[in-house]
């Protein structure tokens, strides 16, 4: 933590170049991660990382620069080479702080863990995927757990720290008949301490990863085409993260360039869709105390009864589209300039059962479990792979398609109230969405929105 | 501290604690980006930024830690020194002797000489060239130029000293074009020499967002395929992890024990290259010497990709693959990786397939491609082919498979060989013909 003198200093070399708004982010983190492979641990490291970014805003102009080193003296030249980019004049001036503590305490920190611990977990975890079937051939599991600080102050008086424990266990599970192989996984986190492994049953978490790999083998191919698909509730929800999700961030809306452009009030889902985005939620993956840019996490109705209530909005996108700000600025680290993103996002319950919507489907696809995808928010078209499937009404006993894929436009049909919503979604009524989970792209170029999402 | 002086301090600790010898992996580097819109500045980005990667070898075993703060060398040498405490895997990983390592050229990067001022200004001019290009742009989704340094060294206590430098620069253009109120998104790219003259970019990226008008899916079915050359990258650099030896060692590639057999048809020749001049490296993660070799030949899997640890296991030599970032483990990735081009041109593979489809995108490919399985199922985009001539456009269809069945199906090769990294190295394909494709569309 630097001093308020300091953060002054940095600000006003900021803002030496006329800028109208000047932010410091800074963070310290440590992470530490152990796998194993077929039972022996293979690798185990320990990562410490800390760095600076400086953000100018002049109207919605937006520089950025950042440094791994973080003396004054490196600051301030960060500060000066973020400045270099506009050709104002900028007055040095007091700035009054407002000092606001935020986050979780982690019970058990990353830092008090030996790794020890972290084995007795992936054994047991290893042991019982093993145990499902003679077919499984290869289980390799991974426990990371890390803690983050960050501090964010601006020249608008802001100044604001979180705590960021994190924890998570993913796990991979391989099975073959000798002649296909197919993969079955699991990766739950939590925004948590060590603890979190009080709340994980590791060994019921591997058997689901090691019973979906033996169930992938014997399953017979998916047949092609647009029918009606059921889509299970829990990690089911990612087909909303990514095909809606996203499009209702500020990054994509307040270029135009999303297809939810110009539509609060109006409605954009079937009546029976209610999304939220909450980023309280106590030890929540996606839960924050508060955003990148040091505006409190809070709780939203992001569409209600399919009407579009709101957008995820940072601050240069509030300065483009004239809308608050909502909590919802990330950064992936120092070395990015915060964009908008989703927190904890989930669709509420309502009230129809799965198992008749089921039964009522004819033939179609019940998703019971899926794996990552993508969406153009341009277009809304979007792509998902279903990792676990059923064909009609024989699910759980008759399989469908190994890699079975996904595709289409938009969420629903406004004009239509079909019956879509479980009554009873992951236990809880809610689909833990997990928001730092977006697929890593492949570093090519090809991909546009790397670079608008501030990647690189 | 400097590096320098961290490294000798870390060295030093991890000699006196007990350690068999300490390596570190360093890197540093600088970024710049500017990106406009409507004739101004959007966003613009300048960085430098440091890690060190720290591993140690205790009673046979690595471990490692890594910081980006330079201040406690010795507590970083024990937090490594912990992780190796505890691993079990009894494979053997080495770490390199001294080595002498070949001069290599690389390539000219223009953009990097060019002044801030000066890269704002191409940047300018490639959104106006690119409003200009066609009356439907109506405005640059993504427009602008990034430049980057980096140096890269790795140190051991056995002498290794492998030292490099790169630099790269490249140009971006992505475009939205309206018709009928229908919005499409298309782009393009370059890097290295061809990234300063932007022409060809604009053009490009403004011709694949006006093709898209009027797209729709196809009856699904099984549809004789071109893969255009981008189509090929992709779909080679997803299940460029079967050729890993580490994978394959751990049961987790169809192409374990398979050196020898025939995996393709006689069209299939795959080369890894890290001394290409298109983006030549002198040595890998572990400082072994760049090898050039042929990964399949015409169809016949001739080695897969090693490491020091895989290539032992094996008792075979390194064939220079290890890569890692400071703070990951050493692991194993391909260089330029290419699949060899033939001599006809796309129009000819065209004419010759007669009626198909033409695919120039696909989609989710971290989703839809397992490469342990080999099988995938993407989105995809493209065209109708009738008599080798291109029609309408294609969206909203998926095409599925496995890896293997498809390098086995592959019919003809074109010559128009082209790499993902901004054309500049990475994963490379040609244009591709495959003999069938199952596709899922509209019924």
């Amino acid at each position: 933590m630097i001093s308020q003198s300091v953060a002054e200093r940095v600000l006003n070399a900021a803002g030496e170049t006329g800028g109208d708004f000047a932010e410091l982010y800074m963070e310290n983190g440590c992470s530490s991660r152990v796998s194993m492979r077929g039972g022996v641990v293979e690798n185990a490291a320990y990562s410490e990382s800390c760095g600076a970014g400086v953000r100018v805003l002049k109207g919605t102009r937006q520089v950025y620069a950042y440094t791994a080193e973080t003396s004054e003296e490196a600051l301030i030249a960060t500060a000066r080479a973020a400045a270099a980019a506009l050709d104002g004049v900028g007055e040095g001036r007091e700035i009054a702080f407002a000092a606001t503590a935020y986050g979780a305490t982690a019970q058990i920190p990353t830092g008090s863990v030996k790794n020890d611990r972290r084995i007795a977990l992936l054994r047991d975890g290893t042991n019982a995927a093993k145990a499902v079937s003679s077919e499984i051939v290869q289980v390799s599991a991974q426990i990371q757990d890390s803690h983050k600080d960050v501090f964010i102050c601006n020249s608008n008086g802001v100044w604001a720290t979180d705590k960021r424990p994190s924890a998570r266990y993913y796990i991979s599970v391989a099975a073959s008949d000798g002649t296909e192989m197919q993969t079955g996984g699991e990766g739950p986190g939590r925004g948590m301490g060590f603890e979190t492994f009080d709340q994980f049953d590791v060994a019921a978490i591997s058997e689901a990863a090691a019973r979906r790999a033996v169930t992938m083998l014997h399953a017979p191919e998916c047949p092609a085409g647009a029918v009606p698909v059921v889509i299970d509730g829990g990690f089911g929800g990612v087909i909303f993260h990514e095909a809606c999700g996203h499009s209702l961030e500020a990054t994509a809306v307040s270029k135009g360039n999303s297809e939810f452009c110009g539509m609060l009030g109006k409605p954009i889902a079937a009546p029976c869709v209610t999304a939220i985005d909450d980023g309280t939620i106590p030890g929540a993956w996606g839960s924050i105390g508060c955003d990148d840019e040091g505006t409190p996490s809070a709780r939203r109705v992001l569409i209600e009864n399919g009407i579009l209530c709101s957008y995820m909005m940072d601050l240069l996108g509030s300065r483009r589209m004239g809308l608050p700000v909502t909590g919802n600025s990330r950064r992936q680290d120092y070395s990015f300039a915060p964009t908008s993103r989703m927190t904890n996002t989930y669709i509420a319950a309502g009230s129809d059962d799965e198992e008749a919507m089921i039964r009522t489907m004819g033939d179609g696809l019940f998703a019971k479990a899926m794996g990552g995808g993508s969406v153009n928010p341009l277009t809304g078209e979007f792509n998902f792979s279903v990792s676990e499937g059923y064909w009609g009404e024989k699910r759980r006993d008759s399989h469908t398609g190994p890699r079975c894929h996904a595709g289409g436009q938009r969420l629903g049909d406004p004009d239509e109230d079909r019956p879509c919503r479980p009554r009873d979604v992951d236990g809880a009524g809610r689909l833990r969405i997990d928001v730092r989970q977006r697929p890593h792209q492949r570093r090519t170029a090809a991909h546009p929105r790397q670079s608008a999402d501030g990647r690189r | 501290m400097t590096m320098q002086e961290f490294r000798l301090a870390a060295f030093k600790a991890a000699m006196a604690l007990g350690c068999e010898s300490a390596e570190t992996f360093e890197v540093s580097g600088g970024d710049f980006e500017v990106t406009v819109l409507d004739g101004e500045i959007d966003t613009y980005a300048s960085s430098r930024s440091f890690g060190v990667g720290l591993r140690v070898i205790v009673a046979g075993k690595n471990g490692y830690a890594y910081t980006e703060r330079l201040d406690a060398p010795e507590d970083l040498v024990r937090h490594a020194m912990d992780n190796a405490a505890v691993i079990e895997d009894p494979d053997v990983i080495p770490m390199q002797g001294p080595q002498t390592y070949a001069a290599v050229q690389a390539p000219a990067q223009p953009l990097c000489d060019l002044s801030e001022r000066e890269k704002i200004e191409l940047a300018l001019s490639m959104e106006a060239a690119a409003k200009a290009a066609d009356p439907r742009v109506a405005r640059t989704e993504y427009c602008g130029v990034t430049t980057s340094w980096a140096h890269t060294g790795i140190y051991n206590t056995y002498g290794l000293c492998a030292e490099e430098s790169t630099k790269n620069g490249s140009t971006l253009c992505y475009v939205i074009a309206e018709q009928d109120g229908q919005p499409q998104s298309g782009g393009s790219y370059r890097g290295g020499v061809a990234a300063a003259d932007p022409t060809a970019l604009v053009r490009e990226a403004t011709e694949d967002a006006v093709s898209k008008f009027g797209a729709a899916p196809v009856p699904p079915g099984d549809y004789p395929v071109i893969l255009r050359y981008d189509a090929a990258e992709s779909l080679l650099g997803g299940f460029s992890g079967m050729f890993s030896a580490d994978a394959a060692q751990k049961g987790l590639s169809l192409l374990a024990d398979k050196e020898g057999t025939r995996i393709g048809s006689e069209a299939v020749t795959i080369i890894d290259d890290p001394l290409h001049p298109i983006d030549p490296t002198a040595f890998d993660a572990e400082g072994t010497p760049s090898v050039t070799k042929t990964v399949v030949e015409r169809g016949v899997l001739k080695t897969l990709l090693h490491n020091l640890k895989t290539a032992k296991k094996a008792g075979v030599a390194s064939t220079a693959n290890a890569s890692r970032s400071p703070a990951s483990p050493v692991g194993i990735s391909p260089t330029n990786f290419y699949l060899q081009p033939g001599t006809k041109t796309l129009d000819t593979l065209l004419t010759e397939m007669g009626d198909g489809l033409l695919i120039t995108e696909l989609k989710g490919l971290h989703a839809g491609l397992n490469p342990v399985s080999g099988s995938f199922s993407l989105l995809a985009n493209g065209f109708e082919v009738k008599n080798g001539r291109i029609g309408r456009p294609v969206d909203q269809i998926a095409i599925a498979g496995t890896f293997l069945s498809l390098l086995s199906d592959v019919q003809d090769v074109a010559c128009d060989l082209s790499y993902d990294h901004y054309g500049c190295g990475g994963i490379g394909a040609p244009s591709v013909r495959i003999g069938a494709l199952k596709v899922a569309g509209a019924e």
